[in-house]
């Protein structure tokens, strides 16, 4: 089975470089049979590396430990549910798993797009093709998963060797989210590969008008809602696992998975101003390649051993590759620049400052200020080496000072752009629209400041909070109170069918909502607090409004690990609200061991309860307890941000009906009801 | 349902307002451990996690545990803060500092993210104000009535609809 995947592999490489060398000479000669021979070793690409994904999958459930990195990242005892997690444990697995999803998407595209824009879609596929072609390189010739284990025997003949077991799965990987955090985090980097396709194909091959770009923020977005929640799940794990009472520790790991999801959301606002109004051809194109760039960077920072990371690979010998896949793409990107920038010419004219063109200039530029903080922050510590000799670390109270206003801001942003009229808003509109908001905001700040909330940025979170939360919330009252005066509909009938005629907008909002609450959850980090102590049997632990009584400590061995648990019981006000379980896991078959923390959570703070270990002096467990305030309320904007991307994919009603009455006989088919004008002008803004 | 709904942005800035309001009644530590969990926030953990000291949880770090030790035994002789810190720079360098210092080469750390702030700021306002000069420039066609104004506005709401 190893060699089926090896050759399925090997056979991926030869599909990509013909569909690379086909597409070259579909595109020079403008023959169409060339172009769809190229189109279907696109797509074969795509099935053959599947079933080297579908061989390595065999080899991980079938225990072959002949196979090194089978050995390397499982053992017999590993639950079933964790052998397809180790298939991206370690570089080799995850490469080819990244080259899999990639494939995914080429396919998608290749299939959905096969009858549409004949003149772009040669050169998208050479692009996705070459693309495919470097981690094809890496899976095959650099860190193929297939390697097995072997030594010269008798004869000097090369003998395959056959592990009794393996070294098994890193404890930290043994959680449930990282059986989906990695494939969503992927199909985040490997998704920015089609904008940036579309881009570099529409560049390369002056594609005219602005269809390709309503293709690529399609495909941003997809890939931006898979970065998003790939990026919460990975805070989610580092929170229930590693045991630190944080989400987020500015880990170069951490940064790499954010940077592009910067560049993408500056993006996803910017190419608003090019659908409306043709303006920002050339920044939006640079900022598609940017934001691939970053992937590709993130991906080389992440495996090369350049920085240190918690949860990096181990330094390895594809840093280099990395490096000069880079460097080509950059070349790439500037020669097509340089050759084809008057096809990216536009005519960009303001009438007024205060217009939502503007706000989205100023929302691009926090975000890239963002990138460029977490970027230099990232690396300077290899910068101040090379130059100083000394490495300085950069950890996370820098990111935090130089992040958090920049995040207001954008939150503040957040809450006016939105708002504001294309080309130009009056003193009347601005009043009408963000008046109350604003007071609304001061007036939760007034409430809040004497009650206690001193630390500066939170209560500027919340007041911000507050002003965007009201401003979405009033743009959806207004529209739907025109359409419940029109159609007779109850009020949250009316949000319904708002929101479904114009998903895009509205799902907009339903993000911004998402990113609020994600706000407000970071903003209780000010007020968190901890302790820890011996706790034998009985003793007792008083944190916030909570008291924690140890009632026992045991020992127990469970199928791949033996596990060391207090059982807490968690009391508030003398009511029992919870028995908490902290463990600590023994994993004898890599000798390593692992925490599996205990959590109290509720909309108003977690209780966080690790069990640190035992006391070296009295044997005693160690309890550290954690209270954070809010952190709930970051899942949930989580999930809010995500399901309000969907949204916003989704076709508008309208539109729906539209198509389905021209396929439906006259007579079944329903009358579209004339749209009010005062309807219109609300859902002109986008 | 009329006044429901009108009640709703009131509803919203006072729940906001109690949900984060609570926060302000959480009790405060123990004056000592404060102190060495502030220094401990400050230094980093020299296990190559790149994680703060007294966030490094790592099973069986034992270099977090030493450097905990540490913290707590100098904290314990109550010298001042920055004494402190210094000793944790003698024995492991400044990449103990969990941020740059500010001085020399290290300065420019903290200058790259508001340097990229400044200089993009002032790149917005120029493209701002020259793209309102073009608009300016551009030759004004035959004056509108105020209607025709307000129809075209309509119109071109209609257009840039989804």
């Amino acid at each position: 089975m190893d060699l089926f995947g090896s050759f399925a592999l090997l056979l991926a490489f030869v599909c990509a470089v013909y569909a690379i060398g086909v597409g070259i000479a579909a595109i020079l000669s403008r023959r169409p049979l060339l172009n769809k021979s190229a189109r279907q070793a696109g797509m074969a690409v795509c099935v053959l590396i599947t079933l080297a994904m579908g061989s390595l999958v065999y080899l991980f459930l079938t225990d072959n430990f002949s196979l090194a990195y089978v050995v390397g990242h499982s053992n017999r005892d590993l639950p079933t549910f964790y052998k397809f997690a180790a298939l991206w444990s370690g570089q080799e697995g995850s490469l080819l798993f990244w080259s899999w999803l990639l494939s995914i998407y080429v396919f998608s595209v290749l299939y959905s797009y096969r009858a549409k824009h004949p003149e772009l879609m040669p050169y998208v596929g050479v692009v996705l093709a070459s693309v495919q072609l470097f981690f094809l390189i890496l899976n095959v010739f650099i860190a193929s998963p297939f390697k097995v284990l072997g030594a010269l025997g008798p004869g000097g003949a090369m003998q395959v060797i056959t592990q009794a077991d393996g070294k098994g799965l890193t404890p930290l990987l043994q959680y449930p989210e990282m059986v989906i955090h990695p494939p969503m985090l992927y199909s985040g980097y490997t998704g920015f590969t089609i904008p940036f396709a579309f881009a570099l194909a529409a560049l390369l091959g002056r594609y005219p008008g602005e269809k390709w770009i309503h293709v690529t923020r399609k495909w941003t977005m997809i890939a931006w809602c898979f970065q998003s929640a790939g990026i919460l799940l990975g805070a989610h794990w580092a929170y229930a696992v590693l045991g630190w009472g944080g989400y987020w520790a500015w880990d170069p790991v951490e940064n790499a998975s954010l940077m592009p999801w910067l560049t993408g959301t500056a993006f996803l606002h910017s190419v608003m101003m090019q659908e409306k109004r043709g303006m920002l051809r050339v920044w939006n194109v640079w900022l598609v390649f940017s934001t691939f760039l970053l992937c590709i960077l993130g991906t080389f920072l992440t495996r090369s051993g350049v920085v240190s990371s918690v949860h990096a690979f181990a330094q390895s010998n594809i840093g280099p590759w990395f490096v000069g896949f880079l460097g080509l793409i950059v070349a790439v990107c500037i020669l097509a620049f340089l050759k084809n920038r008057d096809y990216l010419r536009s005519d960009n004219q303001l009438d007024s400052m205060v217009s939502r063109e503007s706000s989205f200039l100023f929302n691009n530029l926090i975000l890239l200020v963002a990138c460029v903080a977490v970027l230099s922050g990232t690396l300077f510590p290899v910068l101040s080496e090379w130059v100083q000799g000394t490495k300085i670390s950069v950890g996370a109270p820098f990111f935090n000072k130089v992040n958090i206003p920049i995040g207001l801001f954008l939150l503040f942003l957040t809450g006016v752009g939105p708002l504001l009229a294309w080309r130009k808003t009056s003193a009347e509109s601005l009043r009408r629209n963000f008046g109350w908001s604003l007071l609304g905001g001061l007036a939760a700040g007034a409430i809040a400041y004497p009650l206690g909330f001193r630390d500066f940025y939170a209560l500027v979170c919340l007041i911000l909070s507050v002003f965007v939360t009201l401003t979405i919330a009033a743009e959806f009252f207004r529209g739907a109170r025109v359409i419940r005066a029109r159609a007779g509909l109850n009020f949250f009938s009316a949000v319904g069918h708002l929101t479904m005629r114009n998903t895009r907008r509205y799902g907009g909002y339903v993000v911004h909502f998402g990113m609020v609450l994600i706000f407000i959850g970071l903003a209780g980090t000010a007020f968190n607090q901890d302790k820890q102590m011996e706790m034998a049997p009985g003793s007792k632990m008083e944190i916030g409004a909570y008291t924690l009584v140890c009632q026992t400590f045991t020992s127990r061995p469970e199928q791949n690990y033996t596990a060391e648990r207090a059982t807490i019981e968690a009391l508030r006000n003398g009511q029992q609200v919870m028995m908490l379980y902290p463990e600590r896991r023994f994993y004898p078959a890599n000798e390593q061991s692992g925490t599996m923390v205990a959590i109290y959570s509720t909309l108003k703070e977690d209780l966080y309860v690790v069990y640190a270990g035992r006391s070296p002096e009295t044997q005693q467990p160690v309890i550290h307890v954690y209270l954070n305030p809010l952190v709930k309320w970051i899942w949930l904007g989580g999930a809010i941000v995500v399901l309000g991307t969907i949204l916003a994919l989704l076709p508008n009603r309208q539109a729906v009906l539209v198509m389905r009455a021209a396929t439906q006989p006259v007579s079944a088919a329903p009358a579209p009801q004339p749209v009010s004008a005062t309807l219109r002008s609300y859902e002109g803004h986008d | 349902m009329k006044g429901t709904t009108k009640l709703l942005p009131l509803a919203l800035v006072v729940v906001l307002a109690l949900a984060l309001s609570h926060l302000a009644w959480l009790p405060a530590y123990a004056q000592q451990t404060e102190r060495a969990k502030n220094i401990g926030k400050r230094l980093l953990c020299m296990c190559n996690c790149n994680q703060i000291l007294t966030a490094c949880n790592h099973v069986g770090c034992s270099t977090s545990a030493a450097m905990l030790k540490k913290l707590d035994q100098v904290v314990a002789r109550n010298e001042p803060e920055d004494l402190t810190v210094q000793s944790f720079i003698q024995e492991w360098g400044e990449r103990v500092l969990a941020e740059p210092p500010a001085k020399g080469f290290n300065r420019l750390a903290w200058f790259i993210p508001g340097g990229a702030f400044a200089l993009g700021l002032v790149l917005v306002i120029v493209v701002i104000a020259h793209w309102r000069r073009r608009m300016t420039l551009a030759p004004a066609g035959p004056s509108v009535s105020p209607d025709a104004l307000s129809r075209a506005r309509l119109q071109a709401d209609q257009e840039t609809e989804e």
